[in-house]
């Protein structure tokens, strides 16, 4: 790799496929507050299968288990703005994971 | 009145499907349809059950409408049986997808012959 | 158990729609008694196109939307297609000494509905993406 590589931190934020926001997908509902803050870009990301704090396992390849499937958010920024996107997440009240790691981002 | 009751058995039948494929899905690990080939084999021997009963003469039209079309059609489903199938065909699991399909039709057949000849001398 | 009544709700308004109509197929196309099964070979069939085109306009066109699948999927062509139609045709054909009837109609639906999801389903994608 050739390129210089700057620092940044990736927020992951696991939600499931029928949460939702005041009738809109909750991952709708993060990527629309990611714009709105200014942030470098929000993508979605569809789960095929898992199990989360109630412990039933969802997954599309049985119809009556296709429920709640997760889905994850995942955002990339400089660290302080990632952070400062913090307070306007915490009022949405998310149940799933929400993490955050230090990354290098190639340019 | 037939429509009625073929509705009335369906309302009942749909639903019981879904809880008793979670409830045996629950019990295993997720990776073989045991759910809906539960519901599939248990509505074959009933429907069995009740048309052996209706050619002996003694199970009348209505019942036939409620637990049969409308129950035991709803109960058990073709196309979750397809859908099933077919992920474990994507997945790679041939093996799975191929003893599925043997599984449920071997049995089903089994339980709808079973529940039909049980009919017919203990009806007639 | 958490927002598990509607979710039976729906399943269950599904399976009345779908149950009726089977019901109107079958009476229309009657079976005989040594006969092959049009009726219910067709709902079938026609059950396991329709749940290839949902189940991939669930996953690429309507995401999230959490009483979907259970109406269409689970409810409506859970109840609408039948499982128990189809063996007991088989066992009562045989009975009738329809064998051969009986044996074409058992392959004949495996043959034309297990495809017929995959067919749905890859057609679907297919337009959606394009």
């Amino acid at each position: 790799m050739a390129g210089t590589t700057v620092n940044g931190l990736r927020l992951t934020i696991l939600v499931g496929e029928g949460d939702r926001w005041r009738h809109r997908p909750m991952y709708t509902e993060i990527v629309h507050r990611a714009h709105a803050a200014g942030l470098a870009g929000a993508s979605v990301l569809r789960g095929v299968e898992g199990f989360g704090t109630h412990s039933r396992i969802h997954t599309d390849r049985l119809l009556s288990l296709a429920e709640e499937l997760p889905m994850m958010v995942v955002i990339v920024d400089a660290e302080e703005r990632v952070r400062g996107f913090l307070p306007s997440l915490a009022e949405l009240g998310l149940e799933g994971l929400v993490m955050l790691d230090p990354v290098e981002v190639v340019r | 009145m037939t429509v009625l009751l073929v509705a009335l058995g369906a309302a009942v039948g749909a639903p019981l499907r879904y809880l008793v494929d979670r409830a045996v899905q629950a019990r295993h690990d997720a990776v073989f349809p045991w759910g809906t080939l539960t519901v599939n084999v248990a509505g074959s021997f009933v429907l069995g059950l009740l048309t052996g009963g209706a050619l002996a003469g003694a199970v009348p039209g209505s019942v036939t409408a409620l637990l049969g079309t409308g129950f035991c059609g709803a109960l058990t489903t073709y196309s979750t049986f397809g859908y099933e199938t077919l992920k474990l065909v994507e997945s790679g699991a041939f093996g799975q997808a191929f003893a599925n399909v043997a599984v449920s039709v071997a049995t089903g057949v089994a339980a709808a012959a079973a529940g039909y000849a049980l009919a017919q001398p203990s009806f007639g | 158990m958490r927002r598990q009544w509607d979710v039976l709700a729906v399943i269950s308004a599904g399976g009345v729609l779908g149950a009726l109509a089977r019901h109107a197929v079958s009476r229309a196309v009657p079976a005989s008694p040594t006969g092959f099964p049009w009726g219910i070979f067709a709902v079938n069939a026609t059950g396991c196109l329709l749940i290839g085109v949902l189940m991939a306009l669930v996953a690429h066109v309507w995401p999230g939307r959490r009483l979907l699948r259970p109406f269409l999927g689970t409810g409506v062509l859970g109840g609408y297609t039948t499982f128990s139609a189809y063996t007991v045709d088989i066992v009562r054909l045989a009975d009738a000494g329809a064998v051969a009837v009986a044996a074409a109609y058992l392959v004949g639906t495996l043959l034309v509905a297990l495809p017929a999801v995959y067919g749905g389903m890859v057609v679907t994608r297919w337009l959606v993406r394009r």
